[in-house]
């Protein structure tokens, strides 16, 4: 992603911001839907759209979860883990994510199709236990054979053409 | 059992997903009802319905509105925060997903009160299907003219902008939240100043939650004194509660406030628990709140008799275990989550986070000691009431409460060598 694509994508809502710095936090969010994560190219691009330095744009970037400084899988499953989904059964479907995937528990599968991680609570914890495909509605609550459904269409999906984190 | 869907109209009327139908369903009244009257006497509206804020501290949202200078010569600005992130709330996700046109109405009702020609929506990361809810209905509301130029009469500019976090529950925190919307590290800013008189932009700023927002539609629709009449005096309004754990019909659940109890809300409304199994535990406003125990069931829901019992109402997430579960993993897991979002900046916190877990883990894994609950019991003053913002507190609560009412349980866990992983309840169509 070009600088210039970045400052495309800033210029309607330029406006909308008195001070310019607000624009960093969309610019990455924007920047890191073509790869998935933020590559350094990306917050090079990011600083020089934004006019901030690029050691000060990677600074907000590397406080937050979802934007990811190292790549990840073509798709981040997020099972949370936070006590309302614990009561019902999250560590096992983790557990069993993870022995589908081949990952041992958190981390991207060998064929880098899926990136797993354990979230903290999603505000889904009326469909517990669940989890996220990228930043998609939760599903839940999900049984083992309804999560390997979902991992199954994934696999099956391929690629996504702009990644949502 | 009184359940009141003031804010969440959705479930009395269909369609509300199109402006057209939110227009079906009584909406834009409260903002109709507001513009014909002047911005002070629409703060004063806001003040008699004695609504509190809905995102767990509960100050009186009239008071809030109130504190904002009317001479600073800086604009004013009205932050909505949809940043829903507290454990076992899920409440604010569910008027996004199916309600978003009362929470824009409700966005332009506070802002014609205070003067603010720009809101700010604060959407948390995660919340993805919601962002994409919410900007349609933006969308739906520019192209009517309800946001734009003369939303707020001819020339009268007033228009919101969506803005979305990206994983960090500390932005829930209000001054976090505007450093993270001023494009910062999330993190909580010393206080005072507060947001009132110097928040977003270093400009006089309200803030509040979805829910408190939402509320406003009806309240000025059918008047101040309506509000004020429902529930308790110092309480006064519907409330939404999230129900979830070890209960059978998890889900939202808005209820006048004082009239049902804490009983009432788990064993009527989210359909008790399963059969041969106890109530053991509660968590009745979010998880950053003191744990209560069976002797507290018949606890009226509102602010006094949940403080009262020792506890907060908090955001109304309602964390139900039963008997199956151990109150030591419970808490560990807890502790888990705030050492994860503690955001680093005050030592106590950074530190004293990652000791709770470190403690309670190794409980929960077979290795603890004795000694150990009374190295906690030195940790709770070290850490609570030493940081900028109440993360630190909302961290220390739960497991402080769970040691003074569960003693006996951690004992056990200790001599037993670990707590059993139990059973999961897993997935149960009630």
């Amino acid at each position: 992603m070009t600088a210039h694509e970045i400052s495309e994508f800033l210029a309607p809502i330029r406006h909308e911001f008195p001070d310019q710095r607000s624009l960093i936090l969309p610019a990455l969010r924007f920047a890191q839907e073509e790869q998935g994560w933020l590559p350094q190219g990306a917050m090079a691009a990011v600083a020089e759209a934004t006019g901030y330095s690029q050691a000060y744009v990677e600074s907000v970037a590397s406080f937050y979860d979802r934007l990811y400084t190292e790549p990840v899988g073509r798709r981040v499953i997020s099972v949370c883990t936070t006590l309302s989904c614990m009561l019902r059964g999250s560590d096992e479907l983790l557990a069993h994510v993870a022995a589908n995937i081949g990952t041992d528990g958190e981390g991207t599968s060998a064929d880098g199709m899926f990136t797993l991680q354990r979230a903290e609570c999603l505000g889904a914890c009326d469909r517990a236990p669940c989890l996220q495909v990228d930043s998609n509605d939760q599903q839940g609550p999900l049984t083992h054979d309804a999560a390997d459904a979902i991992i199954g269409a994934l696999r099956a999906d391929g690629a996504p053409t702009r990644y949502d984190r | 059992m009184p359940q009141l869907n003031s804010v969440y109209r959705h479930r009395e009327f269909q369609d509300l997903l199109t402006l057209s139908g939110y227009e079906r369903a009584g909406g834009w009244n409260g903002l109709k009802a507001t513009l014909e009257m002047t911005p002070d006497d629409a703060l004063y509206a806001f003040h008699r319905s004695g609504l509190r804020g809905r995102g767990g501290a509960g100050f009186p949202m009239g008071r809030k509105a109130s504190f904002l200078p009317v001479d600073s010569g800086k604009p004013t600005y009205v932050v909505c925060n949809a940043d829903e992130s507290e454990p076992g709330t899920f409440k604010d996700r569910e008027i996004l997903d199916k309600n978003p046109f009362q929470l824009i109405e409700g966005v332009a009702i506070a802002s014609y009160g205070v003067g603010c020609e720009r809101a700010y929506i604060y959407v948390r990361g995660e919340y993805g299907h919601q962002w994409d809810v919410l900007e349609r209905a933006i969308a739906e509301c520019r192209a009517a003219g309800h946001l734009g130029p003369d939303a707020f009469g001819p020339g009268a500019a007033f228009d919101i902008t969506l803005y979305r976090g990206a994983g960090a529950y500390i932005c829930g925190e209000e001054t976090a939240l505007l450093e993270s919307l001023e494009g910062k590290r999330g993190q909580p800013r010393l206080k005072p100043p507060y947001p009132a008189v110097a928040g977003l932009y270093d400009c006089p700023t309200l803030i509040n939650n979805v829910e408190t927002l939402a509320a406003l539609p009806p309240i000025m629709h059918r008047g101040a004194d309506w509000y004020s009449a429902i529930g308790p005096e110092k309480s006064p309004g519907t409330k939404i509660f999230s129900v979830s754990g070890h209960v059978l019909k998890p889900g939202n659940y808005e209820i006048v406030m004082g009239e049902t109890t804490l009983r009432d809300l788990i064993f009527n409304l989210a359909g008790g628990l399963r059969d041969g199994r106890e109530f053991k535990a509660c968590w009745p406003g979010g998880s950053s709140v003191p744990v209560l125990t069976a002797e507290h069931l018949d606890t009226p829901l509102d602010y006094e008799s949940l403080a009262s019992a020792g506890s907060f109402l908090g955001s109304g997430g309602c964390i139900v275990m039963d008997d199956s579960g151990c109150i030591v993993r419970a808490s560990w897991r807890l502790a888990h989550f705030y050492r994860h979002e503690s955001c680093g900046k005050c030592t106590p916190c950074r530190e004293g986070t990652g000791w709770l877990e470190k403690i309670l883990g190794r409980m929960v894994h077979g290795e603890g000691r004795l000694e150990d609950l009374a190295m906690l019991e030195s940790l709770f003053g070290r850490i609570s009431g030493r940081t900028l913002c109440a993360l630190a507190d909302g961290a220390v609560a739960p497991v402080q409460s769970a040691l003074e009412l569960f003693r006996d349980d951690f004992e056990r866990v200790i001599e037993q060598g670990g707590s059993p992983v139990p059973e999961p309840m897993g997935v149960i169509n009630a």
